[in-house]
């Protein structure tokens, strides 16, 4: 097992650019996230903020810019991206064998502390979308990511499970991994250790400098 | 293939069983449509005896149009359901797949799981739309020649059916594109439809090798393997066209991985 040490980025974003065909999106963007550093990214609807968490995860090819990363990465994107016959534990399951692991103890605390085990049999065609976001999230954080990338996490949460969601996010910021949060709600903004407002494509200037993080 | 590898194998063969067991409607067009079409083909043709010339065979044969027209139905049938099955899976689950490679799962061991559920779904239900077709034409001369010209052709439609899922966006174009050609190459290789069913231009359709091979076999005895290789070369063709769709589809672009790092617990 590797540890990265604390003076690299766990996430380091170089010139990021990108468009869809004439409309420019994302402009020459670049910043760092070091190991133990919770980010929040917000912006109007239609920004890009969904397009730079793409990108950062590597689901989308930008028009310019290198990202880097040390270790693991866990991706909760938007749309969950979930099998309708499966159910609940079978996706647990298949990605066990895709992140290799060799124990469900992680992905059975995440779902005892997102509350949703008794729909470990569901199919996920009969869940609700809070259930499916649950679920989403467990995938993305099974694996004890060093980087976690999380877009819109706690759409469908009603109150309770949004406040459970925001301890998840800091025990695991607290266990080392960087964290980055996209949201076009700005309410959050105390909880971040740095806040950025995506804007005519750019980042511009943090809202708070906090330590380990960089524009 | 390694331990680890095996398992990873085993795992998307059970679950893409399950996603296929699960798809109610296609399991309900499977048990229904198939001895409905053959009812319905049946109701429509009359025992007439047709001549035609059976490239398989290498003469021209003789033979009761209605049991024809059945194995012509059967394919037809069964093209449509097994390439209705692949693209709808496949195009149901890119999103989520892509999200299990960009988790580390191995693209091939996917793809290898995707081509073994297709042979294991192919094997049944062609099984099944053989024994259906025993009640509508009961004493075929050799029922295995019609088994494997089922199995073929279904496995053709079913590769079709997996790369159309990978590579086009709208449904709609999809399905069109599989009843399209599916009607098309079964309807224009039977003699009775068309009178020019002979014309070279056949030989290039999917289901042709299949065809030949079922028709001499079940009206002749005699088993022309050779155009099981043409079958063959479609589903070589289709799987490698889908192996380099699917690795485009899910490549993980612009990112570098500089090491690996373990939150610990």
């Amino acid at each position: 097992m590797t540890v990265a040490t604390p003076e690299l980025p766990a996430l380091d974003a170089r010139n990021i650019s990108h468009a869809y065909g004439r409309h420019q999106i994302l402009n020459d963007i670049s910043f760092e996230v070091a190991p133990g550093a919770l980010v929040g990214i917000t912006g109007e609807n239609g920004t890009g903020k969904s397009t730079l968490l793409r990108v950062l995860s590597g689901q989308l090819r930008p028009r310019g810019g290198v990202v880097s990363y040390r270790g693991a990465l866990g991706y909760c994107p938007q749309e969950p991206s979930l099998n309708s016959f499966l159910t609940v534990g079978q996706h647990i399951e298949f990605f066990r064998a895709a992140y290799k692991l060799e124990s469900l103890d992680r992905a059975t605390e995440l779902v005892r502390e997102l509350g949703f085990e008794r729909y470990m049999d569901h199919s996920v065609a009969s869940l609700s979308g809070g259930t499916r976001q649950k679920l989403n999230l467990t995938i993305a954080l099974m694996h004890r990511p060093a980087v976690l990338l999380l877009d819109e996490p706690y759409q469908g949460f009603d109150w309770e499970t949004y406040l459970r969601f925001w301890d998840l996010a800091i025990e695991v910021r607290e266990a080392g991994a960087a964290v980055v949060v996209v949201s076009h709600l700005a309410f959050d903004h105390e909880r971040f250790d740095t806040l950025y407002e995506l804007k005519a494509g750019s980042l511009g200037v943090p809202s708070s400098a906090a330590a380990g993080v960089s524009a | 293939m390694s331990g680890l590898l095996r398992s990873q194998y085993g795992t998307a063969v059970r679950f893409a069983v399950v996603d296929q067991i699960r798809n109610r409607m296609a399991m309900v067009l499977l048990i229904v449509f198939v001895p409905l079409w053959f009812l319905v083909i049946r109701a429509v043709t009359t025992h007439d005896m047709v001549s035609f010339h059976l490239r398989a065979a290498g003469r021209s044969i003789s033979v009761d149009g209605a049991h024809l027209t059945v194995i012509t139905a059967g394919l037809n049938a069964l093209t449509l359901i097994v390439g209705f099955m692949f693209f709808a899976a496949a195009r149901r689950e890119i999103g989520f797949e892509r999200r299990l490679v960009g988790a580390g799962y191995p693209r091939s061991v996917l793809l290898l799981a995707k081509f073994t559920t297709l042979v294991a779904t192919a094997a049944v239900v062609s099984l099944y739309a053989s024994l259906v077709m025993l009640f509508f034409w009961w004493r075929p001369v050799d029922f295995g020649a019609i088994y494997v010209s089922f199995l073929l052709a279904s496995l053709i439609y079913g590769s079709f059916g997996l790369m159309l899922g990978v590579l086009v966006q709208d449904e709609l174009e999809g399905f069109f594109v599989i009843i399209m050609t599916s009607l098309s190459d079964t309807f224009l290789q039977n003699p009775i439809g068309n009178p020019t069913a002979n014309k070279l231009v056949v030989a290039f359709f999917p289901s042709f090798g299949s065809m030949q091979f079922g028709v001499d076999g079940a009206f002749t005895g005699s088993l022309p393997w050779a155009y099981t290789g043409v079958s063959i070369a479609w589903i070589a063709c289709l799987t490698a066209a889908t192996l380099v769709i699917f690795a485009w589809k899910t490549r993980s672009p612009g990112i570098k991985r500089l090491s690996q790092h373990v939150i610990p617990a």
